[in-house]
């Protein structure tokens, strides 16, 4: 009977043909080996994310009016709420973690050399998808924190010319943040930014299988490689399983709160802050002189921002050198100082 | 009798170069409309020149009170010299609404990137590219009017 069954479906889905695919394919192993996990770990929590925030969508209700108090419901009347939400908060931050690690490692080790550009560039597109995410979805309860957060993000574009007062507006849906700007952040982040991630996730996937994990110029490989399936696959498993039981420590241990319901007459609380991932904008915001040379602090913020986003999503040909085999330690040192200047602007922002 | 075979590339051809005009004659009214409709309408202009927001007696001196005109926070303030001033709340780097500083040199604060401006809204430090925008206060029988007629 089984054995009738898994012939039936043999004959319509290539099975064996896959998993002899994936056996075939081998995985590099070498000391900088250890990184390539944090692209897993990456699409884990995303997993984590969608399931999490399937359940979330359940009760929540998107209006100014309801929706702190559902989520005061799904954490103090749904059973297990309190959890679900507590993991979302979380794995979204450890989600954007991994993602960074996954992406500077990327960088360092040069791995968006030829014949992996549209790889690199499909991973930074999902960089700015999942901070679409973080962003969108922060006004969702609805409490002072969330509220004012939003209030800075959206009023970010205001000074760029020509469409600075549209992305404005287009981000509010009205003239102040209320149930226009709710239903849109809500629209975004449930139903555009998966979509579109979905698509963008699967091709960065897919290439990654067609072209396999790159190996880092001068790396010497003393190791063989090891094959995809099963070895590979038990190894990333293993990291899942380090990440989801961190994951649910520090769901348990330290549940993720709620501000008071979010009051638009208000003065703007003491020590308001975006959540870490926003920090180095929101320090170099701070930092910035209201004017110069006759520009806004803000405005040249934003083109710096703007520009140097653009460099990032192109760097593999701004840097053909390293497809070519030859080291480009400027493009090394490049990375190494924009690492720093992430971690020491969140250090700042968080003692000042 | 021998059929002959049609030609079909020329067809072809024609098919596709009809498709590909189609498709680019569609993109740009079919944007019109999408970036439109996620355009939100304008707001209904306001039209309030004035609100009563309480007694006199309502904000003791050397504090503040912020109360909503139309949509806009507004925040007046009762100086410890006697003065009444108001100023649209929202300050001038990112729209939060600032805060009145009553201990030391009075004048207000913004919490979100530490903008600071004094008792006239003049902008003294911190990343607010502008001063506060400033309102008109009068007291009518013991009742505080601002008015949008702009200092």
């Amino acid at each position: 009977m089984l054995e009738q069954l898994r012939r039936w479906f043999g004959d319509r889905l290539p099975i064996a043909e896959i998993v002899a695919y994936f056996s075939k394919k081998t995985v590099p192993q070498h000391k900088h080996s250890f990184w390539y996990y944090f692209g897993g770990l990456t699409l884990f929590f995303f997993v984590v994310q969608i399931v999490s925030g399937i359940l979330l969508s359940l009760y929540y209700k998107p209006s100014p009016e309801a929706a702190h108090k559902s989520i005061l419901e799904i954490m103090n009347r749904v059973p297990y709420g309190w959890l679900v939400r507590s993991i979302h908060s979380w794995s979204s931050n450890l989600m954007i973690g991994c993602l960074f690690i996954h992406m500077f490692s990327a960088f360092l080790m040069k791995a968006y050399r030829k014949p992996r550009e549209l790889m690199w560039m499909t991973g930074v597109l999902l960089l700015f998808l999942t901070l679409g995410f973080g962003f969108t979805g922060y006004l969702l309860p609805w409490d002072t924190m969330a509220y004012f957060a939003t209030l800075i993000g959206t009023e970010v574009p205001k000074t760029l010319p020509i469409i600075g007062d549209w992305g404005v507006s287009l981000l509010k849906g009205e003239d102040e943040i209320g149930g226009e700007t709710l239903a849109r952040m809500y629209s975004i982040h449930i139903i555009i930014l998966p979509l579109i991630t979905l698509v963008v996730v699967s091709y960065h996937v897919a290439l990654n299988q067609v072209f396999g994990s790159s190996v880092p110029l001068g790396t010497i490989e003393k190791k063989a490689p090891i094959p995809f399936f099963p070895n590979f696959i038990y190894r990333d498993i293993g990291s899942w399983v380090i990440g989801f039981t961190a994951l649910i420590c520090l769901s348990t241990v330290f549940p993720w709160g709620l501000g008071e319901k979010a009051d638009p007459l208000a003065s703007a609380p003491f020590g308001i802050k975006p959540e870490w991932y926003f920090l180095p904008l929101y320090q170099s915001l701070k930092i910035a002189p209201s004017t110069v040379f006759s520009l806004s602090g803000e405005l040249i913020i934003n083109l710096l921002v703007g520009a140097g986003s653009l460099l990032w999503f192109l760097v593999p040909f701004i840097d053909p050198r390293a497809s070519r085999g030859q080291k480009t330690p400027v493009f090394t040192a490049l990375g190494v100082v924009l690492i720093l200047y992430i971690i020491i602007t969140i250090i700042f922002a968080f003692i000042t | 009798m021998k059929l002959t075979v049609p030609p079909h590339k020329p067809r072809r051809d024609f098919l596709s170069t009809a498709l590909g005009i189609w498709g680019l004659l569609a993109v740009v009214p079919v944007l019109n409309v999408l970036v439109r409709y996620i355009t939100p309408p304008k707001g209904t202009p306001t039209t309030r020149q004035s609100l009563e927001v309480g007694l006199v007696d309502d904000i003791p001196r050397g504090t503040a009170k912020i109360v909503r005109f139309d949509r806009e926070p507004v925040i007046i303030v009762h100086t410890s010299s006697g003065q009444f001033k108001a100023f649209f709340a929202r300050c001038t780097h990112l729209g939060c609404v600032v805060k009145f500083q009553s201990e030391g040199a009075q004048g207000f604060h913004c919490n979100c990137h530490g903008s600071d401006f004094d008792l006239n809204g003049k902008n003294l430090s911190g990343p607010a590219p502008k001063p506060l925008t400033a309102l008109k206060v009068t007291v009518q029988q013991a009742s505080l009017i601002v008015s949008t007629t702009e200092v």
